[in-house]
């Protein structure tokens, strides 16, 4: 087969032109609107983080409390940062631009995770996924969850040099200098942090509310945004490198991650449209040989 | 002595700071908060010194945490 043609449609083979032309048009029917969602979960869920300090500091939380909630919060603080991070609430040079930068540079403050160093880095999982080398985020590939979960926090050991910092030493991007002083300020004044609270009585209050549920918050996000779309980590190229699956734990609880093909095919797809977008796109996907690991 | 890397002395330095600066106080205030007492007659924020301290540098020996 020619790589010209290579679909097949009511038994008319289609050419690489037109199944692009194809995946292009239902791409574009769920790209443009503002996810004002994302925007509200972004800066909603960064105060509510925030409130948890003074509730839980006053005792009107108690501290099993704040640290399922913290938890929680520092889990889900993510994905809409990675939504600015592709420009999906604003592009640049719109007018709601300042709102997609504020929202990126918010939402992962709990998480630690600067803005500018996510986007650099995201970008290199985007151009090279599951490359050992290139691929920043390689060191989440396991056989199994677990295995994963396990080689996730052995990556992110200081001394391990992990995928990050590679990433980072490998990149030409303008903004790396701005975006390496951000993450060491926001390093400084996380530990600065951590340890005025230590001393002045809060250590048990600090490590329950930032330090140990951003620890947990972290593997759980490698799981269900690296690992699970990704696995077996094994396949390059536009329409190898993830797949649609299945999650055990639904598409609530992994975060929307069934639907990753759709996300490296169209980045600038909102999260939220990735699943009806999915399943209008499917039919393309399984002509362009796409992974698909889901049973419907 | 070495750490992981020579070259790399004041990232193995973090760890004995965090075993001191964080994980000292909360070993002391952890072992408050469950009314238990430190061996050997210590008082709380001396062990919990002690172990975070000791952490730290296996930690920066060993150029991780787990």
């Amino acid at each position: 087969m020619s790589a010209a043609a290579i679909g097949t449609e009511a038994g008319r083979v289609r050419s690489e032109r037109e199944l692009k032309r194809a995946e292009a048009e239902i791409a574009r029917k769920y790209m443009g609107r503002v996810p004002w969602e994302m925007v509200a979960w972004g800066l909603g869920n960064f105060v509510l983080w925030l409130s948890i300090w003074p509730l839980t500091l006053a005792g009107v939380l108690p501290l099993w409390a704040a640290f399922a909630l913290a938890t929680f919060c520092i889990t889900v603080c993510y994905l809409p940062s990675h939504e600015a991070q592709h420009s999906i609430i604003a592009t640049e040079g719109s007018p709601l631009r300042w709102l997609n930068e504020l929202v990126g540079h918010v939402s992962t403050i709990p998480l630690l995770l600067p803005y500018r160093i996510a986007w650099i880095t995201h970008k290199q999982h985007h151009a090279n996924a599951n490359d050992p080398e290139l691929d920043p985020d390689y060191g989440n590939k396991g056989d199994t969850w677990w295995q994963a979960a396990w080689n996730g926090i052995q990556a992110r050991q200081f001394g391990a040099g992990d995928g990050y910092r590679n990433a980072l030493a490998r990149s030409r991007d303008p903004n790396l200098g701005k975006a390496i002083r951000e993450g060491s300020l926001l390093s400084l004044a996380y530990y600065a942090i951590l340890t005025t609270l230590a001393w002045s009585g809060f250590a048990i209050e600090a490590a329950l509310i930032w330090w140990l549920p951003r620890h947990i918050a972290m593997t759980y996000i490698q799981i269900f945004l690296s690992w699970a779309p990704h696995h077996p980590m094994e396949e390059k190229g536009r329409y190898r490198d993830t797949r649609a699956w299945r999650s055990p734990v639904g598409t609530i609880l992994s975060m929307g991650m069934e639907y990753h093909v759709v996300h490296h095919l169209f980045p600038r797809i909102p999260l939220f449209q990735t699943g009806p977008a999915y399943r209008e796109i499917r039919g393309l996907l399984d002509e362009r040989g796409c992974r698909n690991d889901r049973p419907d | 002595m070495k750490f992981v890397h020579s070259s790399k002395v004041p990232t193995a330095a973090g760890p004995v700071l965090f075993g001191v600066a964080f994980l000292a106080p909360l070993i002391a205030q952890s072992l408050e908060a469950a009314s238990l007492s430190a061996p050997f007659g210590l008082r709380p924020l001396s062990f919990g010194l002690a172990v975070g301290l000791g952490l730290g540098v296996v930690a920066a020996l060993r150029g991780r945490w787990v």
